[in-house]
């Protein structure tokens, strides 16, 4: 009989062909599909090797129900084809975050065939800790040394026999940055599958009281037929014991959670430690004596180049002027990069618009031209020419991550944000959300703690973005005297920031209150990115962006030009008016500008008019549409933010604490689209999105309120 | 405390520890008891006590039972005692039969200097109480004189590092007890344990800051927190909070 396997992607798409069945039988081994799960500590290297395998054939998409990302890909080896899966980073399969339980769920639900741990051997008792967890959970193993290179340089050896025989896997030693050893790895796969290894339950002995418990425990597991058959009932008992959240919550009868309480208490009682604690400490004391006997050479390798780095990168002095001029230089490169890039875009699309109008005779109205031109190309095009910047953003964080650089900034900055409540990763999304928000918001994706985690991506937005610069542009020069214009931009910053930590400090005590999370973090060794590694990253976002972005932004796109261009005023009344006193007219006819004129009295207390509220319904899909709006509220048709009479009418109608009010409202309320999208897609609910939509608008209501209450007060 | 004895020649010293043996088992001693103990002439012996009576360290009248004053007492006891040590040291420390144990004791007494016998005494009790040595180390030793081979060290201090891993051993000097957040760069401690429950500690013993393992600190954050250490071979950060909960011995 014939076995295969399938792999769901999350669309629900099968691949391959066939039912997988429970349990082994006899396989025949011809024209095979192999599931792999890789499985390895963070900067383990696994990346690199999933992806020399994989190449191109690889894809990604989410885990159901959670925001944790899957990626696939496949290859073929010895006429089998070979779907591997690369399984988050994890430095332990407890229940101890949301990645780690859907790494150890995928590699039991799923029917995974193999498991493949890439270990960095140059880190070795540590990652062997997973191994270990492996082990424990009885599946097909194989085990990748990775960073054999460095390890051959500082003259240790593996008794490479006796290691597999300890964990009871195949063991390659592996090269992934060169691409070495890596058909061993796949002959392995292949070998474990065709040859598979007598399994042992008993490879890790926890101690004699431990174990003891473990036989009270088991027999009262066989009243859960299901579970004990999935995982195993001596894996079962061990986990209950540990206390794992995860498997307890799957339900068990009171009679074996008295048993197992009692246990716990037991042991606590007797060793002074939690059983999850004697258990770790097994795992480590079962790694040591293997290591001891199969490695020679201290285990305590020193990365002797990392180090010396770290003394000037970590330099209690040095730390932070090398950090401020790497951020500067990343930002200058990507606006220097990335604008020429961006020109680029925008004449393609005023090229295309053209052409596209160019289509109908000239003069002639029709819907469908408004809609394709302005709706679609202008919406979707303003969005679409940001993604240079984007994409560079996304390559200098891939960059700044692969390095290991990333975790010596959240090292460098964690007393700041701790403060604020939040971990040192938040730093730099938060720091990035200073070019555009949603690779930002992408970023968080290192925040184990959900709390941090949605706590930072509320308030990214507050941190003054690219696209709100056009906004300041065009505006400050319009109210204030030359000497001014730079003070009045750093302010912008400065409330944003300022306001970021004031929202992010309630939102901690209110809404995410609850103990933070330990920082404990590991501080990887230096490494230079690949730049295959890098690409893949950086195009693995920006496609995301742009799926994702993009055809909710359409969508939007479509609303909005529909709102301000419908309905239309009759003819009659647009009769001995100018083209651009129609535009104006025409706006002010559409819903987009009833709805501003109704919303007057609403936004008069901030020292707005119809025409600002107007423009900032417009400026809803997308910040810099503002200014493009503003220029068609005052009748002078297409401007943009170096329009000097677009200025001249703008100071002749307000005061300059109304233009400071409107940059005000501008910084603080909702953000672009993009964003929100990305916030659901990151938050994995609507209601996040809704929330951060809504509270930002209300704190921009506010804040402008106050300021312009009473600043007017002051000034006269 | 030990009393300074005068300089008493070696031999009036044995024979004050001869009087006090005889005068143990029959109450008193007689001069032929004393020579016959020692194998000297009685001539010698009527010397001696002579030269003890001058010093007032025995009661001594010709035909008459010799017996100790308060203060010959006192001599005597230190001289025997003393000896004792000595012997013990040889008998249960060196492991020799008792009988060489006596004989040596008997010869070294005499003839190396007083600060190295006082020395070896405190010695002695030196051993019997720091929990480095112990009976475990003595018996180590004996088992090592009877084995005749070299055996493996290595193999004894593997078992020594499991026990110390299993925190069965005693902790060295109390002085040495501080935590992770205390350490200055580049010093070490061996971890005991760790005083938080929950998250944090289980986290820490995944990570291998587990008990009886090695960890060196390397740096502070410039802005003072958090801190770098290295342990299992890599670099780990925590918060000084989360140091301070880390118990180890100092190296």
């Amino acid at each position: 009989m014939q076995e295969f396997n399938i792999v769901t992607t999350d669309n629900g798409v099968t691949a391959g062909n066939g039912v997988v069945r429970n349990g082994s039988v006899k396989r025949d081994v011809s024209k095979k599909t192999i599931t792999v799960a890789v499985a390895g500590n963070p900067n383990s290297g696994k990346t690199t090797v999933f992806n020399a395998l994989t190449g191109a054939r690889q894809h990604v998409g989410n885990y159901p129900g959670v925001t944790v990302e899957k990626k696939e890909g496949s290859c073929s080896h010895r006429g089998h084809k070979i779907n591997l899966v690369d399984l988050p980073g994890t430095y332990s399969l407890t229940a101890f975050s949301v990645e780690e339980v859907v790494a150890r769920n995928f590699i039991v639900d799923e029917h995974t065939d193999v498991v493949v741990d890439i270990v960095d051997s140059s880190n070795l008792e540590r990652n062997l800790y997973l191994a270990t967890q492996l082990v424990e959970m009885n599946v097909p193993l194989v085990l990748a040394f990775n960073m054999t290179d460095i390890v051959e340089r500082r003259g240790t050896v593996f008794d490479i026999e006796k290691l597999s025989g300890f964990f009871n896997a195949s063991i390659v030693p592996i090269v992934g940055t060169k691409g070495r050893g890596l058909g061993k790895l796949l002959d392995a796969i292949v070998d474990t599958v065709e040859n598979p290894r007598v399994k042992d339950e008993h490879t890790v002995h926890y101690g004699d009281e431990v174990e003891e418990e473990l036989d009270k425990i088991k027999p009262l597991l066989a009243s859960e037929h299901s579970l004990g058959e999935k995982y195993g009932s001596r894996w079962l008992a061990l986990k209950l014991l540990e206390q794992d959240k995860d498997i307890l919550d799957k339900g068990h009868s009171q009679e074996l959670i008295d048993a197992v309480a009692k246990s716990v208490q037991h042991l606590t009682k007797v060793t002074g430690d939690e059983p999850e604690i004697l258990v770790a400490d097994r795992r480590y004391g079962f790694i040591s004596g293997a290591c001891e006997e199969a490695v020679t050479n201290s285990v305590e390798i020193r990365h002797m180049r990392s180090d010396l780095v770290d003394k000037v990168i970590l330099n209690r002095v040095l730390a932070i002027p090398i950090f401020a001029v790497l951020m500067y230089g990343v930002f200058k490169l990507t606006f220097m990069l990335g604008d020429p890039l961006m020109g680029l875009i925008e004449s393609m699309f005023e090229w295309l618009s053209a052409f596209i109008t160019g289509l109908w005779p000239i003069g002639a109205e029709s819907a469908i031209k408004s809609l394709i031109v302005d709706g679609i190309i202008g919406g979707v095009g303003g969005v679409i020419v940001f993604v240079p910047n984007i994409m560079l953003l996304f390559f200098a964080i891939a960059i700044l991550e692969d390095s290991g650089y990333m975790a010596r900034a959240a090292f460098i900055m964690d007393r700041v944000m701790h403060k604020i409540g939040l971990h040192g990763k938040s730093f730099i999304p938060m720091l990035i959300g200073f070019g555009c928000s949603v690779p930002a918001i992408m970023g968080t994706r290192v925040l184990e703690n959900r709390r941090s985690r949605l706590t930072t991506i509320l308030v990214i937005p507050l941190m003054s973005c690219g696209a709100r610069l056009p906004i300041y542009v065009l505006l400050i020069p319009a109210f204030f005297a030359a000497k001014w214009h730079g003070l009045v931009m750093w302010l912008m910053y400065v409330i944003g920031v300022v306001l970021a930590i004031f929202c992010a400090k309630l939102l901690r005590k209110t809404l995410f209150k609850g103990e933070t999370m330990p920082f404990v973090m590991e501080l990887p060794p230096y490494r230079v990115p690949t730049l295959r590694g890098v690409l893949i990253h950086m195009w693995g976002r920006s496609w995301m962006y742009l799926k994702k972005a993009g055809t909710i932004l359409l969508g939007i796109s479509i609303i909005l030009w529909a709102a301000t261009s419908y309905p239309k005023p009759d003819e009659n009344t647009l009769a001995g008016l100018s083209a651009e006193q129609a535009q104006t007219t025409a706006l002010r006819y559409s819903i987009a500008g009833r709805v501003g004129t109704a919303m007057e009295p609403a936004v008069k207390p901030l020292g707005f008019d119809y025409r600002i509220g107007t423009a900032l319904i417009g400026a809803l899909a997308a910040k810099e549409v503002f200014v493009a709006q503003m220029g068609i509220v005052y009748s002078l048709g297409e401007s943009n933010e170096s329009s000097q009479t677009l200025r001249e009418k703008l100071a002749s109608n307000y005061s300059s604490l109304q233009g400071f009010c409107i940059m005000l409202f501008c910084l603080i309320s909702a953000p672009c689209m993009a964003t929100l999208v990305i916030c659901k897609r990151e938050t994995g609910s609507w209601l996040w999105a809704l929330f951060q939509f809504c509270g930002l608008t209300a704190l921009a209501y506010l804040v402008t309120l106050v300021v312009y209450q009473v600043g007017s007060l002051i000034i006269t | 405390m030990m009393v300074r004895a005068e300089n008493l020649s070696a031999s009036l010293e044995d024979y004050l520890e001869a009087i006090f043996w005889i005068a143990q088992s029959k109450g008193a001693a007689r001069a032929k008891d004393i020579a016959k103990r020692l194998q000297v002439k009685a001539s010698s012996v009527t010397g001696a006590l002579h030269a003890l009576g001058e010093k007032k360290y025995v009661n001594y009248a010709p035909y008459d039972v010799i017996t100790l004053t308060s203060e010959g007492l006192k001599v005597a006891k230190k001289v025997v005692r003393r000896h004792q040590i000595l012997k013990d040291f040889f008998a249960e420390v060196l492991a020799v039969d008792a009988d060489i144990a006596d004989e040596g004791a008997c010869k070294l007494e005499h003839s190396i200097p007083r600060p190295i016998v006082e020395r070896l005494v405190e010695f002695m009790e030196f051993v019997e109480v720091c929990p480095r040595g112990g009976k475990d180390w003595i018996k180590g030793f004996i088992d090592q004189c009877k084995a005749k081979t070299k055996q493996k060290c290595e193999k004894c201090m593997n078992s020594c590092l499991k026990n110390f891993r299993k925190g069965k051993q005693l902790i060295l000097n109390e002085e040495n007890i501080t935590t992770v957040a205390d350490l200055k760069p580049r010093q070490k401690g061996v971890v005991v344990r760790i005083n938080r429950r929950g998250a944090i500690a289980k986290r820490l013993a995944e990570m291998g800051v587990g008990r009886g393992a090695l960890v060196e600190f390397e740096r502070v954050a410039p802005l003072g927190d958090p801190i770098d250490i290295k342990v299992k071979g890599y670099h780990l950060s925590l918060r000084k909070s989360e140091a301070a909960d880390i118990v180890i011995t100092h190296m």
